[in-house]
């Protein structure tokens, strides 16, 4: 069992008005707590899109795209205007949204299994029709909701509960690196990857973010932002070591890069 | 009078734009196709959005997302796309999206006769997706009747915030017949309800809240309008517009009056029956179907699309024979109009439904008269299933058939 330390009572009240606010909840969060586990990183995410969409202005005109899996609660966090897609189809759904209301911010959240495996088709024409939506795409190299099976992101020898004598990639394959695939079609304006396992990561991330939204407001194209996020519970980690994990296995099979910039994303 | 030579095809695709369609996404499949392609053509003339979508699951996810942002969608498919809709004809149900789904049946299963007509979704449709909810099903069975009702399909789905099929099949929909255009009536198409809208801003720019009428601006749901406040249980709940005056969220899941995820059991108990209730307390008013009765007859025959002209004429031979009968021609197949059936039957010895499958429809029919005869202690009439599966359409002369010979 983990001690935790009680920091000592203050004496003193510090006096507020003397003090700067450095540091607050984003306008685009609720004041909702989150259903996350310890160490997992959608609170992370979830904030760097907050903070990306109050720095640019368009909280009231953003629509954020939910997917099926953890992040399936993520409307009731975010304090923007939400809508609940069938697993995988987030692109198909923001394409109706995008076409009816082009003047409003529209952004799908997805997991590996959503994007990459079962909502793969919608993915790749919602990038091959060049549709200006912003995609966060949360790679943890698993299934987390539904228990820990292998995604086609898992690791070559992971041990997932469906690939319980690791991933051999003679039977199972390769992992897929589908951010690199998209990167490929004219329709996309910004794919990138970027990692969450250091502080330094996460401010890399954050600017990622702003460029795949960026990608949508200059009406240049879709923009993808692939994070590698952690997964502690299914990994069967402490929320250090999945931090670990990240810098040391996944990110040498997923290196972080810019895979596509548009030309007007380079000048801004 | 003024004739044209025409497709079931383009009734639909017309009424739907004289609807105020103005979103249609779709996979090209036979027989349906040819709505696909007038949507295409026509929409992009009058400020809509018509999309060939990568497949039907990609098709009917748009039209909820377009109709989640406030347009009027419209899609058609045949069988194998249907079974492609299917999770998302449970979650246009479950969101309350207003949808027209026209359904092109062909021969099934799987691939069947692509360019073969049959009349084999009807139950598929009705309970095509999981959850057993229902939906509202019409079914036209002239060119005439395919303008009619895709309108009302239009006004059903707006105001009834629900997924509405028009079942039709390949014979109605490809087959070109002359038709007055006087037949092409446009009725009021109803809007889905809306909250409010929020007050302009006081004289010193203060927001005043649509629904709470206090200067908070733009509030959580729970704070101001419940989106999903079943009060009555078959209320159709108000909704309102993204980016408006409340934070809004279309959900799918189990969800309580705020659209947040819920397992609690009296506000999931809640939910379902009000998805239930919304259809099963206005059956009356969605009963629509031809009643063509003659007092003598003994024998009624019930029939809808394509199969129902068949009756027609086969009632016009034998009434010109001098042989009496009478002919039901169903519009409305989901939910079941069982007084219209009720009060066609009444006085028949004989009930003969005809349809192309084995008897899908044959089923409700029986189930409703049986029921009616049991509670009224009356002799129920006999039940003769008439069905034709080889691709072939029934023709008059198997209705014909049907009739009591005259030496009985």
């Amino acid at each position: 069992m983990m001690v935790v330390a009680t920091p000592a009572v203050r004496e003193e009240k510090p006096d507020l008005s003397q003090m700067q606010l450095v540091y607050k909840r984003p306008e685009s969060l609720t004041e909702a707590m989150t259903h996350y586990c310890p160490g997992c990183t959608h609170g992370i995410i979830h904030r760097l899109i907050a903070e990306v969409l109050d720095e640019l202005g368009v909280r009231e005109r953003t629509i954020g795209v939910a997917p099926v899996g953890c992040a399936v609660f993520a409307y009731e966090y975010f304090n923007i205007d939400g809508c609940e897609a069938a697993h995988g189809r987030a692109p198909a759904m923001a394409t109706g949204l995008k076409r009816v209301m082009p003047d409003r911010v529209i952004f799908t959240y997805q997991g590996d299994g959503d994007l990459a495996s079962i909502g793969g088709n919608e993915i790749l024409h919602a990038c091959a029709r060049g549709e200006k939506i912003t995609v966060i795409f949360v790679n943890n190299a698993i299934y987390g909701m539904t228990g820990g099976q292998m995604a086609p992101t898992t690791l070559p020898g992971m041990v997932t509960t469906s690939s319980p004598y690791g991933r051999d990639v003679a039977v199972q394959g390769e992992p897929l690196h589908i951010t690199e695939m998209l990167a490929g079609m004219p329709g996309v304006a910004y794919a990138a990857r970027r990692s969450l396992h250091s502080v330094a990561e996460i401010r890399k991330a954050k600017k990622a973010i702003r460029l795949a939204f960026q990608a949508q407001l200059q009406g240049l194209g879709l923009g993808i932002v692939e994070l590698l996020s952690s997964c502690p519970t299914n990994w069967r980690l402490d929320p250090s070591d999945a931090l670990d994990f990240i810098r040391e296995q996944m990110v040498p099979v997923y290196p972080p890069g810019d895979f596509k910039v548009h030309e007007a994303l380079k000048r801004s | 009078m003024t004739r044209e030579y025409v497709d079931g095809a383009t009734a639909i695709a017309r009424a739907a734009l004289r609807s105020g369609c103005d979103f249609f996404a779709g996979y090209p499949i036979s027989p349906a196709t040819p709505i696909l392609l007038h949507m295409l053509r026509e929409l992009p003339k009058v400020g809509g959005v018509g999309i060939e979508a990568e497949d039907e699951i990609g098709a009917i996810s748009m039209c909820i997302g377009a109709a989640v942002a406030g347009a009027r969608p419209m899609t058609a498919t045949s069988g194998p796309g249907i079974s492609l809709y299917s999770e998302n004809i449970g979650l246009a149900i479950m969101g309350e999206t207003p949808l027209v789904i026209v359904d092109v049946m062909r021969m099934g299963p799987a691939t069947g006769g692509a360019t073969t007509t049959a009349q084999g979704d009807v139950q598929f449709i009705r309970w095509g997706t999981s959850g057993g909810y229902p939906i509202i099903a019409l079914s036209p069975s002239s060119v005439g009747e395919c303008y009619l009702l895709t309108q009302r399909a239009f006004d059903l789905a707006e105001r009834l915030r629900t997924p509405v099929f028009l079942l039709t099949d390949k014979d109605m929909v490809m087959s070109m017949a002359t038709v007055d255009v006087d037949e092409y009536h446009d009725i009021p198409i109803g809007s889905r309800p809306r909250v409010p809208p929020a007050k302009p801003p006081a004289a010193d720019g203060t927001r005043i809240n649509a629904v709470t009428g206090r200067p908070d601006g733009r509030l959580r749901p729970e704070e101001t309008y419940l989106p999903y406040d079943f009060e009555p249980i078959d209320v159709i709940p108000p909704t309102s517009p993204f980016g408006g005056p409340h934070i809004t969220r279309f959900t799918t899941s189990c969800h309580d009056e705020h659209a947040f995820l819920t397992k609690d059991p009296q506000k999931v108990a809640r939910l379902n029956e009000h998805l239930r209730a919304k259809i099963e307390s206005r059956r009356h008013e969605l009963e629509f179907g031809l009643v063509d009765r003659c007092e003598d007859a003994q024998v009624l025959f019930i029939s809808y699309g394509t199969t129902a002209r068949a009756m027609r004429e086969a009632v016009a031979r034998t009434r010109a024979e001098g042989i009496p009968a009478s002919a039901l021609t169903l519009h409305t197949l989901w939910p079941v109009p069982e007084q219209l059936i009720i009060d066609a039957a009444r006085g028949h010895t004989r009930v003969v439904v005809a349809e192309l499958n084995h008897g899908q429809y044959a089923r409700e029919v029986e189930r409703i008269l049986y029921r009616h005869a049991a509670l009224h202690r009356l002799p129920p009439p006999t039940i003769i299933s008439l069905t034709r599966v080889d691709g072939r359409l029934l023709t008059p002369e198997q209705f014909l058939a049907e009739l009591p010979s005259p030496q009985s």
